[in-house]
C-alpha cells in the first residue's frame, strides 16, 4: 500500500475524476462521455478497465459517465495510464465544469432539430473539466421535448428551429394547423398564418408538410440558467430566447463569468441568480446579438 | 382540390407509436403508386409523428380533416417505388 501512494501524482488527481468510495483504500474511477456517445470499442475498453483494475462492474451516472468502482490507490497511476492509451476520457467531481450531457439530437431522434452531439463536442472542448467557484453542469436538448433537462442545469441548451413559409408551394392540406401544438398556425381565407408569440420552435410543421412549404428560417438553441437539483431545487430561468449555434460558447462563457464575479463564498449559479434577480444577471451577460435577444428570437 | 378516390382505408386509433406508422408502412407497401391510402388517426403524437414519417419515406399527405374531436382523417398518396 506505502509502495502505491508514493507514486501518486497529486496535480493529475486534483483534477477529479478520481473519487474515495466507502471502504478502507478504495476509490471509485470516473469516466466522462462527451453527450452520453461512447463507441462499442470504447465500452469494450471499459468492459476490460473494469475486470482488470474494479470488480469487474461499472455505475452508469446520471450526467451520462462511467464509473467503475473498487479502485486501489495503487493502481492509480496504471490506471490513468491506461484510460489515456485507449483513448477514453477521465471525468471531473469537485468545483469543475462537469460531464456535458446531450440527448442525441437531430441525427437520430426524429423530434431532434439541431445537432447536439457536435453542440456537446464544442461545449466539451470549451468548458470541460475548468475549474470555477462551485460546481457546474451544462445539458444540451435537441427540442423543446427537453430530455435531458436543461432546466436542471446551471446552464441548459435546448434546440429550436423557427419557420418561415414558402406561400407558392402551399397545396392547403391542413396539415400544418391539426398538428401544430402551441396553435400558431391558422389557415384564414385560404392562407396559412403564424402567430409568432404561440410558436414554440418544435419544427413540427417544417417536418411534416407534405410540399415543402415550411422552411427552416434559423436554428439555435433556448439558452436557461440558474437550475439545478439537491436539496434547495430551483429550475433554471429562461436567459435568452435565441442563441445562434456560433454563438454558444462566447455566451456560456459571459454567463460564467458573470457568475464568477457575483457569487458569494461557494454558492452555485442557482443561489447567485435567486439572490441577484435573473433581471440583474441578465444584464451581466454581454451578448452581442441584442436585437434578437430583444425581438424575443423572434421576428 | 376536387374529390379524390381512396382504394384502401385503414384505421389506427386504437393504436400507439411506432404500431401506428408500421400499420400505415404496411398498408402503402400492398398499393400501386399514386393510389389513395384513407388513414383515421387520433391527434397528438400519432397525427405529428405519422406524417412526417411518411413523407421521410416518400409517400404524400393530400389532405387532413377533422372528423371528430379528436380523429383525423389523413389522405395518403402512396409515393414512388425505390
Ligand atoms: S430532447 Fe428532443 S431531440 Fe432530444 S431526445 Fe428528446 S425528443 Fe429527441
Ligand atoms: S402542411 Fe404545408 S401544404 Fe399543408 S397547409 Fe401547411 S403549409 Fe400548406
Ligand atoms: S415550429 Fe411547431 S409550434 Fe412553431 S409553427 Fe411550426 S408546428 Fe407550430
Amino acid at each position: 500500500m506505502s509502495l502505491g501512494y508514493k507514486n501518486v501524482n497529486f496535480s493529475e488527481l486534483k483534477k477529479g475524476g478520481f473519487i474515495r468510495q466507502q471502504g478502507p483504500d478504495l476509490f471509485i474511477m470516473r469516466l466522462r462521455s462527451i453527450g452520453g456517445h461512447l463507441t462499442s470499442k470504447d465500452l469494450e475498453n471499459i468492459a476490460l478497465l473494469a475486470k482488470k483494475y474494479g470488480r469487474g462492474e461499472v455505475h452508469l451516472t446520471t450526467r451520462q459517465g462511467v464509473e467503475i468502482p473498487g479502485v486501489r490507490l495503487a493502481d492509480y497511476q496504471e490506471l490513468i495510464a491506461a484510460i489515456k492509451r485507449l483513448q477514453l476520457l477521465p471525468g471531473a467531481c469537485g468545483p469543475r465544469i462537469r460531464c456535458i450531457v446531450s440527448c442525441p439530437g437531430q441525427d437520430v431522434c426524429p423530434n431532434g432539430v439541431v445537432n447536439t452531439q457536435e453542440m456537446a463536442r464544442q461545449v466539451d472542448q470549451a468548458f470541460f473539466g475548468r475549474d470555477v467557484p462551485a460546481k457546474f453542469k451544462i445539458a444540451i436538448a435537441g427540442c423543446p421535448n427537453a430530455c435531458t433537462k436543461p432546466r436542471e442545469n446551471d446552464v441548459g441548451l435546448q434546440g429550436v428551429v423557427y419557420p418561415q413559409l414558402v406561400a407558392d408551394r402551399c397545396s392547403l392540406c391542413g396539415l400544418c394547423q391539426s398538428l401544430c401544438p402551441g396553435g400558431a398556425i391558422k389557415i384564414v381565407a385560404d392562407r396559412v398564418t403564424i402567430d409568432r408569440q404561440r410558436c414554440c420552435g418544435d419544427g413540427a410543421c417544417i417536418a411534416s408538410c407534405p410540399t415543402n412549404a415550411w422552411v427552416a428560417e434559423r436554428r439555435g438553441f433556448v439558452l436557461y440558467a440558474g437550475g439545478k437539483m439537491g436539496r434547495q431545487p430551483r429550475l433554471g430561468d429562461r436567459l435568452l430566447d435565441f442563441v445562434p449555434g456560433e454563438e454558444v460558447i462566447p455566451v456560456i462563457n459571459s454567463v460564467l463569468q458573470g457568475f464568477i464575479t457575483r457569487r458569494q463564498g461557494n454558492e452555485r449559479l442557482a443561489d447567485t441568480m435567486a439572490r441577484l434577480g435573473t433581471g440583474i444577471f441578465r444584464k451581466l451577460i454581454s451578448y452581442t446579438s441584442r436585437r434578437e435577444v430583444a425581438a424575443g428570437g423572434r421576428d | 382540390m376536387g374529390e379524390i378516390r381512396a382504394t384502401k382505408r385503414l384505421d389506427i386509433t386504437g393504436d400507439c407509436c411506432p404500431i401506428t406508422f408500421v400499420k400505415t408502412k404496411l398498408a402503402l407497401e400492398e398499393m400501386q403508386p399514386g393510389e389513395i391510402l384513407e388513414v383515421l388517426l387520433k391527434e397528438g403524437d400519432p397525427l405529428v409523428n405519422v406524417p412526417r414519417s411518411l413523407k421521410s419515406e416518400g409517400h404524400r399527405v393530400l389532405q387532413v380533416k377533422k372528423v371528430r374531436p379528436d380523429t383525423y382523417l389523413l389522405i395518403v398518396e402512396r409515393g414512388k417505388l425505390e
